[in-house]
């Protein structure tokens, strides 16, 4: 019996109960984001935050480098916005013709190019993102609109006969979903499955050799990514109410994997963190300027200097390491 | 016969690091591949666990024949590997290494519930940091950990798969004497206490001596001899194509 409570207490030294506080905590501060910052900034820094959540899932704690991310988004933001134009849907459903129809391409792409690793996956990935992109610019021109874009998506956006036109109003919307993405990123993260991902990453060969399929590993990263990725897509849909060929393009997957190593990859609040830093320096400094790119790319080479990992990623290899000391420390005073 | 090789050979272009070698393992058993350096015996290790294909021949586990099965696949059918060089995970705490691969059996694609919420896998990794002399280490970083600490570390992920065949690919390779004798105790200790079926690959012949059950001696991707550690000893050949060799850790 007193081994019994022994284990027990053991476990909670080694783990303490997981706690969503984190989220929550999270939750609160974006609740009071558009009162210190524009309702609009505030609003894009949510939705790229979503597409930052799935793309950490995918870099941060899979190890795996897509570099056609925009694929996701811009396949979700074109769903979505041709649902509600054509066929009338709500935008709920718009949304969800978005998340689905970025998860089916994630599946596609992965059942061709999982097989792959490193490089020859970003590559591959890239080529895929490309290929939409021009399939959009022209051949599908008819109904994509090419390079104008989707637009006059919709006259008014309502949800349940409350209209969410006024900017406030979608924000709060969108800040309702972003929690929702949040808090599941945070239970995938605690769950076997997380840890799962976090194996792959680590040593794929020592994953392999305890029983994992890892390429089916890669592939449920890869698709639960995609779902991430769609639906920032869509909510940009009902955000900016047309859809730009941009989303489709390189760059955009290009802002993602920033955004994503500025805050640090395979942290939880990384991708926020790095989001948000990236959208405010962006909308900031070209208030000043026209060559906006120039002075945000030198910030950002100097946070990189001083953030090696990025920047929550660096904050907890500092906390970690203290940590590894002082239990060293408490080890060799026991001995 | 638990395990079995039937002239099994791999060939990489044209050297054949394995030859047509016959490999038995029983129930229970603690049996020794050694040889000099470029011998095949981690060559014939990673046909046996499914790293390889093999050029020719087959592979059986409890007459079921495995030859062409993955890694994956024969690490679920309850054969679990090492390597030479350390595999962890090392940006995980010692525990989180153990538990990724206990859960590996029937939780790994639950994405909801919360990992601490499985008491008995929490509970299982305890037990197997406790049987690799690791539970004081359990909150550190893996990459914190010693050399040797970190060899515990790669059969303690080993144990957690709950495996009927562990293989041992060299588990003393690095350490000082004195390590390599605690680690045959340990070895002989996991064969004894928990009735593991364990084959061990050494290059140092003085390590396997004390604690094999039996001994396969390979030289040049071909059986040189098999037998009881006293057997092979006295084997002329054996002390041929071992005259010189250096290291010897005698337990």
């Amino acid at each position: 019996m007193k081994q019994a409570t022994d284990k027990k207490a053991m476990l909670t030294d080694v783990e303490p109960k997981p706690r969503a506080t984190i989220v929550w905590g999270t939750a609160l501060v974006l609740v009071a984001l558009p009162f210190v910052i524009s309702v609009p900034l505030s609003t894009e820094i949510l939705i790229w935050t979503i597409f930052g959540l799935g793309f950490n899932l995918l870099l941060g704690y899979t190890g795996v480098l897509s570099f056609g991310h925009a694929a996701y988004f811009g396949l979700g933001a074109y769903s979505a916005g041709l649902a509600i134009k054509y066929w009338q849907v709500d935008i709920l459903t718009g949304i969800a013709v978005g998340v689905v129809a970025s998860m089916l391409l994630a599946c596609f792409i992965g059942a061709l190019a999982i097989r792959r690793r490193g490089v020859y996956f970003a590559m591959i990935s890239l080529a895929f993102g490309q290929m939409l992109y021009f399939t959009a610019l022209s051949p599908l021109k008819e109904i994509t609109r090419g390079e104008d874009g989707l637009t006059h998506i919709m006259a008014t956006v309502n949800l349940f006969s409350v209209s969410l036109d006024k900017p406030k109003h979608l924000y709060y919307f969108v800040l309702a979903i972003t929690v929702v993405m949040l808090y599941l990123t945070w239970r995938i993260l605690q769950s076997p499955f997380g840890k799962m991902l976090q194996a792959f990453r680590e040593n794929e060969e020592r994953a392999k050799a305890c029983g994992y399929n890892t390429t089916l590993v890669k592939f449920f990263s890869l698709v639960l990514s995609g779902l991430y990725g769609g639906l920032a897509g869509a909510l940009n849909t009902l955000y900016l109410g047309y859809v730009p060929l941009t989303s489709l393009f390189w760059l955009t997957s290009g802002t993602i994997v920033m955004m994503t190593v500025l805050g640090g990859r395979g942290t939880f609040l990384g991708p926020l963190v790095g989001v948000a830093v990236f959208l405010f320096l962006q909308n900031t400094i070209s208030l000043f300027t026209p060559r906006w790119e120039l002075f945000v790319g030198a910030i950002f080479v100097v946070i990189i200097l001083i953030f090696p990992g990025g920047i929550m990623g660096t904050l907890r290899e500092k906390y970690l390491s203290r940590k590894m000391v002082k239990l060293q420390n408490k080890a060799a005073d026991f001995q | 016969m638990l395990l079995r090789t039937d002239k099994v050979s791999k060939h990489f272009g044209g050297i054949h690091a394995v030859d047509g070698v016959d490999f038995t393992l029983r129930q229970g058993q603690l049996k020794s591949i050694i040889g000099p350096n470029g011998a095949g015996k981690t060559t014939l290790f990673n046909l046996i666990a499914g790293v390889y294909l093999a050029t020719n021949g087959k592979v059986f586990f409890k007459d079921r024949d495995i030859t062409n099965l993955s890694l994956h696949k024969t690490s679920r059918l309850g054969i679990t590997k090492t390597y030479q060089i350390t595999h962890i995970f090392p940006n995980l705490t010692v525990f989180e290494n153990v538990r990724i691969s206990a859960q590996s059996r029937n939780t790994a694609f639950n994405f909801w519930r919360t990992t601490h919420s499985f008491s008995a896998l929490n509970e299982r990794a305890l037990d197997i940091l406790e049987q690799v002399e690791l539970l004081d280490k359990r909150s550190l970083l893996a990459s914190t950990l010693s050399h040797g600490e970190r060899r515990y570390l790669e059969i303690g992920i080993a144990l957690a798969t709950e495996p009927e065949v562990l293989l041992l690919d060299e588990p003393t390779a690095g350490m000082s004497c004195a390590e390599t004798n605690l680690c045959a105790e340990l070895i002989k200790k996991l064969n004894k206490e928990l009735k593991l079926s364990i084959v061990l690959v050494e290059h140092d012949m003085s390590v396997v001596m004390g604690i094999s059950d039996e001994i396969l001696v390979l030289n040049e991707g071909r059986t040189l001899a098999e037998g009881t550690p006293i057997e092979v000893s006295d084997n002329e050949e054996v002390q041929r194509v071992y005259l010189g060799e250096g290291k010897a850790c005698s337990a």
